[in-house]
């Protein structure tokens, strides 16, 4: 067989068309080349050598090929089970010196390949999922950093504590939700999840295992909190928690989007409500779930705040669609598709096991249930835009044009981010958008492809549909990182991104750690 | 007798995007070519902005040496035979100049894959749970089994052949050929891909500037005589656009094209295990430019061999259920109705159109219409017309007009 020639071409340089050609977006490799496995060998034996367990069979290799998005696919070299700081210490040395590129996994529930190891060692911290102590009186727990928040709550319920806030789904571990924001359906009155962390132990990328905080290494503290998880590993989390409680659920149901967001902004404004967002199926039913934490709470709501909602009960909603569809028969496939969505989804919402008394036991097992079952699928392609409050109503409007355009069936979901003045600094080149003020609103736009079957390039072109709406209202992602790091320049700006720069080159000198994720 | 995942025919840029898609995901891939890399290869070499931006995500910056001079190209200039000139800019701004000789051996390199040069597809077996692919490698024949056979050879494509061999008679075929002249003087702009909507020049007649020397195309029917359109076109330049060229040099050069299977949405896409990709399947974009839908073809059957292994479903029905948006992408390009009314193009035909005065946007239609009865001969308009209603009721193209 003839080997191809490796001289002569192929050498990167200086291109006489360069990124900025394509007007817009500037553009960059997003889709990285598998790193070439120079050192390998000599890494693996190094590791080994330290009782460091890797495992190189193409099976193990092979679970981690993508994650959740399935959009970016990529092979480490070899796979490590995360067991110990001490352990990851030991092997972020070994990769700092044979340059060994490293990607952090926890619950793989990245949509852009930010957890998929283009080569090199995939580190899976859900090795490290103990809770190591919970302080009731203190309301503060200590965590390994890879457990999923689901088990988490099911420890704290023991103790009658509850987590502040989580994504709402089962299997996102603490430690990567700690470095990318995170949102619940209290956010709007809590903050984002990674608001209730006190301090983290973090392996640095080059070996030192360091206990930070506020007060303790703060630089290193702000950096890995929303860091995307570039400037350490997060190995284990102390956390604000608070005494559970059950939920009292409220659903109000609009036909327009921009109603129900005006509606949830004044909620979130007069703190009338514990938990608010919306969830929709498309733009027809448009859903503003409202909850409370105690009887006094929802007594308040119910005297202050209940009237002025625009919102219909079921009765009246089921009217409003009767029109709407009577005076539009030829949207009948849509009709029926809202019909079955809501004889399917909402008795889900309700099941007798969890509830007690009208109030719901258990949200983190009902609506990650729910997620799961009706939000979720093979291929998670959830785009986002977060934006100040002013700017939002425009784009989730604008958001779901593009959702209509591109897919027949798609869901919104809207919450609000109390911001911590206190944290602004944790808050800088992340999800909260440097304009917010008092709260950052964020809407994902996802589109329901079930049994479908899509090309990445009509995925890609959605999210690039969703994100030039963000560049141009100067508003900020969830998701920037990975398949989307094109965008970061961009609504950064070029010297926030560099001074971030320059601290990754400082604490990661071979650039080892997660690095196709941001840089 | 080597046996991998995935074998794929033809070096080539979608062969090259259908790798790396493989290679990332894990499968073992083999590229075989029948030239020695890197190769020559005819082409304009003008990208569109969609394939620049495929080339960029996928396969990181572009070396300066994988560039012809002018490096970058601005757009397009449509010419009628009325003297009307409509230049028209790249929505996405200026685009690469390739030089597909590198640009195909570095975004191949790129990929990740294996690849056997030297290496000509000679036919395949069929054994239900594998293939056998016979190849001669200088000379010597060669075996590979495989899982998945890609076909990325081009519009003359082997692969195709050997899957449907009446396929190269049912179709019309066309030559592109083009010719290199030094330039004495050329006020055709350098910046811009110069193409000619004029039927007694030839079915596709184009200029750009390359090297410092000015290419002068033509494309016509199979069995017409390549010398004699090259000199009329050339003549025609020097009478209505003053272009002074010297005499051609020794380096022409042409190819067959298959031009039809995107205007009727009659692409092929292989059958059992054997897909087929890039302009083998039929992709060109208007004004002929099939680098951009040959990268994301590509890219999509290496997605469906992928998806297929990860669902457990045939491989055919994962590739047309994928390649669906791609197809219509391109297909768009020549429907009347999305011409009309949408933007399907990767610049703006109607704004230049509207740019114009009324007198000459007559003029335009006018020529626009002759040419058109140029293509008449091939009896496409009914299917065209049929494709493009179906677009708005299916939301897509009918895939059962797919081979």
């Amino acid at each position: 067989m003839g080997k191809m020639d490796t001289a002569g071409i192929g050498i990167p340089g200086m291109c006489p068309v360069g990124t900025d050609s394509l007007l817009g977006i500037s553009r960059q490799q997003t889709n990285p080349s598998r790193w070439h496995g120079e050192k390998w060998r000599d890494f693996a034996i190094a590791i080994r050598a330290r009782g460091i367990d890797l495992r190189e069979a193409l099976a193990t290799r092979g679970i981690f090929a993508t994650d959740a998005g399935g959009t970016a696919y990529g092979l480490p070299h070899g796979v490590v089970i995360a067991r110990s700081a001490a352990q990851i210490a030991d092997l972020l040395k070994a990769a700092q010196t044979y340059r060994v590129p490293v990607t952090v996994r926890g619950g793989g529930l990245t949509t852009e390949g930010e957890s998929v190891a283009f080569g090199g060692v995939l580190l899976d911290m859900t090795g490290m999922s103990r809770v190591i102590a919970i302080d009731a009186t203190a309301q503060q727990v200590r965590t390994e950093a890879g457990i999923f928040w689901h088990s988490l709550a099911e420890e704290l319920r023991r103790d009658g504590l509850d987590y502040l806030s989580a994504p709402l789904n089962l299997t996102s571990s603490v430690g990567g939700t700690l470095g990318v924001g995170g949102i619940d359906v209290n956010s709007a009155r809590l903050g984002c999840s990674a608001d209730q962390a006190l301090a983290l132990q973090v392996v640095t990328p080059t070996g030192e295992i360091v206990e930070c905080s506020d007060k303790e290494h703060p630089e290193l503290f702000r950096r890995v909190i929303l860091g995307y998880g570039q400037f350490g590993v997060i190995t284990e989390a102390t956390l604000r928690v608070r005494p559970y409680t059950p939920l009292r659920m409220h659903y109000f149901h609009y036909d327009s989007l921009r109603l129900a967001i005006e509606d949830l902004q004044m909620l979130d404004r007069n703190d009338a409500s514990d938990y608010s967002g919306i969830l929709t199926i498309m733009d027809c039913a448009v859903n503003l779930l409202v909850a409370f934490d105690t009887p006094e709470r929802e007594a308040v709501f119910n005297s202050e705040w209940l009237s002025r909602l625009r919102g219909y009960g079921e009765f009246g909603f089921a009217l409003c669609m009767l029109r709407r569809y009577a005076l539009r028969p030829w949207k009948l496939a849509e009709a029926w598709y809202l019909w079955q969505r809501k004889r399917d989804l909402f008795p889900e919402l309700q099941r007798p096991e969890y509830m007690r008394d009208g109030t719901m036991l258990d949200r983190t097992v009902v609506f990650s249930r729910a997620v799961w079952k009706f939000w979720g699928g093979r291929q998670m392609v959830i785009p986002d835009l977060a934006t100040s409050a002013d700017k939002f109503v425009e784009a989730v409007e604008r958001g779901n044009a593009v959702c209509r355009r591109y897919f027949p069936r798609y869901t919104l979901y809207c919450v609000g981010i109390k911001l911590r003045p206190e944290h602004r600094e944790h808050y800088e080149m992340s999800c909260i958008p440097a304009d917010a003020e008092g709260w950052a609103y964020g809407c994902e736009f996802e589109p329901m492809v079930g049994d479908a079957v899509y090309s990445r390039d009509h995925f890609q072109s959605f999210k690039n549909a969703i994100y030039d709406i963000g560049v141009d209202l100067g508003a900020s992602y969830y998701r920037f990182g990975g398949m989307m790091k094109g965008y970061i320049r961009r609504v950064f700006g070029d010297a926030l991104v560099d001074r971030h720069l320059a601290f990754k080159r400082q604490v990661d000198p071979a650039m080892i750690l997660n690095r196709d994720v941001i840089f | 007798m080597r046996s991998v995942d995935v074998v794929i025919v033809g070096a080539s840029l979608s062969g090259a995007a259908a790798a790396k898609r493989l290679v990332d995901a894990g499968l073992e891939t083999i590229v075989i070519e029948r030239k020695q890399l890197p190769r020559h290869k005819i082409c304009s070499g003008i990208l569109s902005p969609r394939g620049h931006r495929f080339l960029l995500e996928n396969f990181g910056p572009l070396p300066p040496q994988v560039l012809h001079e002018p490096a970058s190209c601005r757009g397009v200039t449509f010419h009628f035979p009325s003297m009307v000139s409509m230049p028209m800019d790249f929505f996405g701004g200026t685009t690469p100049h390739l030089h597909r000789k590198y640009s195909d051996h570095w975004a191949i390199r790129q990929s990740g894959a294996e690849i056997h040069d030297q290496t000509s597809f000679v036919g395949l077996q069929d054994h239900g749970d594998h293939l056998i692919v016979s190849a001669r490698s200088r000379g010597e024949p060669v075996e590979y089994r495989a899982r998945l056979v890609i076909g990325a050879d081009g519009p003359s494509s082997l692969v195709t052949r050997a899957l449907y061999p009446d396929y190269p008679q049912s179709i019309p075929w066309f030559f592109v050929c083009q010719k290199f002249h030094r330039i004495i003087e050329c006020p055709l702009d350098p910046q811009y891909f110069h193409f000619w909507f004029h039927p007694g020049l030839g079915h596709y007649t184009w200029s750009h500037a390359r090297d410092g020397r000015q290419i002068v195309g033509v494309g016509f029917k199979r069995g017409d005589n390549f010398a004699r359109k090259h000199r009329n076109v050339v003549d025609y330049l020097a009478d209505k656009h003053g272009v002074r060229l010297e005499p051609e040099d020794d380096d022409d050069e042409g190819c067959g094209e298959n031009f039809g299977p995107s205007l009727i949405n009659r692409y092929v896409f292989g059958k059992g295990n054997v897909l087929i990709t890039g302009q083998a399947a039929g992709f060109l974009n208007m004004i002929g430019e099939g680098m951009s839908c040959a990268l994301h073809s590509g890219a999509i059957s290496g997605e469906a061999v992928v998806e297929a292994r990860l669902r457990n479903r045939p491989v055919q029905e994962m590739y047309r259920r994928m390649i669906a948006s791609e197809v219509r992408r391109t297909s768009d390009q020549w429907n009347p109705l999305k011409v009309a009314f949408d933007r399907p193009h990767e610049a703006d035909f109607p704004a230049a159109l509207m740019a114009l005065s009324w007198r000459d946007r007559a003029k335009v239609m006018r020529d626009i219409w002759r040419f058109l009865v140029l293509y008449k001969e091939f009896k496409w308009g009914r299917q065209i017309l049929r494709a493009a209603l179906q677009r708005p009721v299916l939301g897509g193209y009918s895939m059962q007009r797919w081979l």
